[in-house]
């Protein structure tokens, strides 16, 4: 099984995926932008500032599965020795950083009209913060320790123990009173209480951003095997 | 029309900012990405170029990866 994820072998079809996914990826963007600013209805509530949910939410979900991700490879790392699990955590690292960043500032954004605040220390945003302590740690820890196998180590750690705080965000709302309302999608039970016509740009707008992860994580992946192959050019 | 798009019904500020912020952060992290790695390539493509004809034919034969990112280099130069 763990000889899909070869560098070697899989370092071929890495280009033809970054070709592939930059020869769709205008098409869709256009089409979910459209979607998003101009299709969709705006909120009885809320009016047009609902279309900020298209960016938030998906920068959201991404920032948080990015980090189950990446702590479940440094598990996985500690179990089975494999080096290779953590060119991939480092790969995904920069991509969970942005979209926690995205998720915060397009939710402070959000919140100013809703709430008429930018930022409350609540549960779910409090939680979050703590999301983004934890990926910059993760990645400072892997810039600034030099020795490498060292620097996986710790960085492992770190992943592992703010792997705590994914059920706390995804909870919060159900836990605590928080001004965030209750989760309108329940991924697990496949229900959804936001319309469809308000569903299909949301859909459409993780699509765009998750072939953006893929088009970022593929390029960083093989930066790193290149490096690596670099580094070893004479054991090679 | 125009004017109610751009202005969103007061939202405006909000909205674009939110999208524009997004998109911007998204291309800056893709443009640093790829430079960073057109980089490694190129200093991986110019350290096997540097090396004798017969060490880089061995490491050619031996490893896909230098092969795939020499040819890409040389196709590209």
């Amino acid at each position: 099984m763990f000889s899909l994820i070869n560098p070697s072998k899989i370092f071929g079809w890495i280009e033809k995926l970054i070709n592939f996914i930059n020869s769709i990826f205008f098409i869709v963007l256009s089409l979910a932008l459209t979607f998003a600013l101009i299709i969709s209805p705006p909120d009885y509530l809320q009016g047009d500032s609902v279309r900020i949910m298209y960016v938030h939410v998906p920068s959201a979900w991404i920032a948080l599965a990015a980090y189950t991700c990446i702590a479940l490879l440094s598990i996985m790392r500690f179990i089975f020795k494999l080096k290779n699990l953590n060119l991939i955590s480092k790969s995904i690292a920069p991509i969970g950083l942005l979209f926690t960043c995205l998720a915060i500032i397009t939710g402070s954004l959000w919140g100013q009209p809703t709430w008429g605040t930018w930022w409350v220390w609540d549960a779910r945003i409090t939680s979050m913060f703590f999301l983004l302590i934890f990926y910059i740690l993760f990645v400072l820890s892997n810039k600034l320790i030099k020795e490498e196998e060292k620097a996986n180590k710790v960085s492992s750690v770190i992943a592992i123990v703010g792997l705590v705080n994914i059920p706390i965000i995804k909870y919060s709302v159900d836990w605590w009173n928080t001004l965030h309302q209750p989760k309108s999608i329940d991924i697990l039970k496949g229900t959804s209480s936001i319309h469809a016509s308000m569903l299909a740009p949301l859909t459409l707008m993780l699509l765009v951003l998750l072939l953006y992860c893929a088009l970022i994580f593929l390029m960083k992946y093989k930066t790193e095997i290149i490096r690596i192959k670099k580094k070893n050019i004479k054991r090679i | 029309m125009i004017q109610n798009f751009i202005s969103m019904n007061g939202y405006g500020f909000f909205v674009w900012l939110s999208f524009s912020i997004t998109i911007l952060t998204c291309g800056i992290l893709y443009y640093k990405t790829y430079k960073t790695l057109k980089k490694y390539e190129k200093a991986f493509a110019k350290e096997l170029s540097q090396l004798s004809e017969a060490d880089r034919k061995i490491i050619l034969e031996k490893s896909k990866v230098a092969n795939q990112v020499f040819a890409s280099y040389n196709k590209s130069i």
